[in-house]
């Protein structure tokens, strides 16, 4: 549905965008993830054919960006990071207007706005002034906006910035709505753990670079490569220590608060393997946890690779 | 739609008239233009009552009529020259600020359109504040002196002038980031166009040549400005006053004396000397409102200038289209591909 290859955008000497490459398949919820500057709204401005990219190609439903800007507006609803609403209109004027910039016949923008006010849930709203509208409101408007004509796909940078826990909530009700209406979505954010709940796929953007893409429990697994487990045994510490320190996917093994605690290298094979060693020596194990988290590290760690 | 229906469409015109005339701004706009030029008239009209004891006669009011005429048509110029470069020079700049030119760059919109949307809804409010100035000029036609086809000139005249700077403000509003910006370059372009251009005439005027057949008329810089056409149609008379100027340097070479049937001139040498027999005639004299000499020979003054306007106009609207769309699609900007 979505797909960018190679693209890069250079402004004078810094290169905000450097051979950037996903894919985002039809239905899916991406989520494009990385700290502030990372290249994720020129990412998005070109996509939204408003940004010329310095090299590479960028696709929105099979339409390619440069050549057909007008097909690609047509398949897209942009919501940028910032609000852009207009005084003296009311919530219902404001979507005719851009319903009406989308060409949609006068006799259907009635029943448009109205259908989109109620699935952003601003329907008591509608005469209210935009301008009057609290923040929560306004994003949810223009949510609303970016729908007029029905795109396939929708773009929204940073929809999450700035609200209350419970605007974040509802936000993430009716994105949820739109998935089950079959929209593939892209969500840009700074905030992973935003995402994972919501997104299907996330990328993670750093520098200009795509660092990880792809379904979001893949991702989290390949970041967090040293994982930690948390060993309880019937008193035999110091020996599950002693069995535990000589294995090679281990890289360290400390007691902590009356159980071991063991980092290790690999996957869930890896960990298998550990407590049939544990047994194996005799160790009498009564509690075997992957320790969970870690996640925010993890992206802290993968997008500051080549800051140190 | 049909393909009419469809260049024609546009959302961006509505939406301005709406948001426009919620504002309490236009309508203390409005009112504010009418009880200036009110009161400009109604000023002129006591101080000619005051110098006028008994009644006058129908030369005397014809002139009073024109003479009113002349300085309102003259201040309307000058009020629409404060007003319309602020209706436009916002238009697409403000939309940056408030960050809602890419909103409609994504719609199916033609960048075309927003630009011609912005400036339709601005120079309405322009033709209205014309309509609501059709009754204060009525107050002329009491008096006499003014037809009706001077009238029509000089409202298109304005109404062309009103519309090449709204056209300047949208091009300043255009390439300038700013509103702030392009308030001020729209201005300082208004004040070349209208004064600008007849400060060119007082600096640089025309020669006048001895020998030329034709009157002089001011160079042709100085007919950008709409006040010179405005008083050509007015007076209904000649520009004899301005841009023009009897240089020392062409009398120089010649020795001339002035006779009852206009001034004989006698070419001298180089020793001062008179060559030839000299010649005897009368200066060339401008009549009528048509331009004497010059680039534009036999027109009248108001058609150079609503020419000169309408090319000016065309240039600042494709400058604006140019310049406008966020990707740039010209002949030679060519794009690397890797």
């Amino acid at each position: 549905m979505i797909a960018v290859d190679g693209l890069t955008k250079v402004y004078g000497r810094r290169t905000a965008l450097d051979h950037a490459s996903f894919e985002v398949p039809k239905g899916e919820i991406f989520g494009f993830v990385g700290p502030n500057g990372a290249g994720k709204t020129t990412t998005l401005r070109i996509l939204a054919a408003l940004l010329e990219p310095t090299a590479g190609r960028a696709f929105v439903d099979g339409a390619d960006v440069i050549q057909h800007p007008d097909l690609v507006h047509e398949r897209l609803g942009y919501m940028p990071d910032f609000f852009g609403v207009y005084d003296q209109l009311t919530a219902s004027e404001y979507l005719d207007f851009y319903a009406a910039c989308y060409r949609q016949p006068k006799a259907r923008r009635k029943k448009i706005a109205d259908d989109l006010l109620q699935l952003v849930g601003l329907s008591d709203r509608r005469d209210q002034s935009v301008d009057t509208l609290s923040r929560g409101l306004k994003q949810r408007l223009c949510l609303a906006r970016a729908l007029v004509h029905d795109p396939a796909v929708l773009l929204l940078d940073e929809p999450a910035s700035g609200l209350d826990p419970r605007a974040r909530v509802e936000m993430r009700e009716i994105l949820k709505e739109l998935q089950t209406m079959g929209k593939t979505i892209v969500i840009s954010s700074h905030i992973l753990p935003e995402l994972t709940e919501l997104c299907s796929m996330i990328g993670i953007i750093d520098q200009g670079r795509i660092r990880a893409t792809g379904p979001v429990q893949d991702v989290i697994q390949q970041l967090t490569v040293g994982r930690r487990l948390r060993i309880t045994v019937l008193g035999q510490k110091e020996e599950a220590v002693a069995v535990l320190k000589p294995l090679p996917s281990i890289r360290e093994a400390t007691t902590v608060n009356g159980a071991v605690e063991a980092a290790y290298e690999g996957d869930e094979a890896t960990a298998a393997s550990i407590l049939q060693t544990l047994m194996a020596a005799g160790i009498k194990v009564s509690g075997f946890n992957q320790l969970e988290g870690g996640l925010e590290d993890a992206f802290l760690k993968a997008t500051s690779e080549d800051v140190g | 739609m049909s393909r009419i229906a469809v260049a024609f469409w546009n959302p961006i015109v509505a939406k301005e008239y709406r948001s426009r005339m919620r504002t309490w701004r236009s309508p203390l706009a409005m009112t504010v233009y009418i009880l200036l030029l009110g009161g400009l008239g109604w000023a002129i009209f006591s101080a000619m009552a005051a110098s006028t004891r008994s009644a006058f006669n129908q030369g005397q009011a014809a002139s009073f009529g024109q003479g009113l005429f002349v300085y309102l048509i003259l201040f309307q110029m000058v009020l629409l020259a404060f007003i319309t470069p602020a209706l436009t020079a916002g238009a697409i700049s403000s939309e940056r600020e408030r960050q809602t030119i890419d909103l409609l760059f994504v719609t199916k919109l033609p960048s075309f359109s927003i630009l011609w949307g912005k400036l339709l809804a601005s120079m309405s409010f322009v033709l209205l504040l014309l309509l609501l100035s059709v009754p204060i000029f009525s107050l002329v036609f009491l008096f006499g002196g003014i037809e009706l086809d001077q009238l029509v000139a000089a409202f298109l005249v304005t109404a062309v002038a009103a519309l090449t700077l709204g056209i300047i403000g949208l091009a300043c509003s255009t390439a300038f980031p700013r509103t702030l910006q392009a308030t001020v370059a729209a201005y300082g372009a208004a004040f070349v166009l209208l004064a600008g251009s007849l400060l060119f005439g007082l600096l640089f005027p025309t020669d006048y040549d001895p020998t030329a057949t034709r009157a002089p008329a001011p160079p042709a810089v100085s007919y950008l400005s709409p006040l010179l056409p405005l008083i050509t149609i007015g007076t209904n008379g000649p520009v004899t006053w301005y841009g023009v100027r009897n240089s020392q340097n062409a009398f120089a070479s010649a020795a001339c004396s002035s006779g009852p049937s206009g001034s004989s001139c006698v070419p001298l040498g180089p020793n001062g000397v008179p060559i030839g027999k000299g010649f005897v005639r009368t200066p060339p004299q401008a009549t009528g409102t048509t331009i004497p000499s010059g680039l534009f020979t036999g027109w009248q003054y108001w058609q150079a200038t609503v020419t000169m306007q309408l090319v000016i106009s065309l240039a600042g609207l494709i400058l604006s289209a140019v310049l406008l769309p966020p990707i740039r699609h010209l002949p030679w900007h060519r794009r690397v591909t890797g």
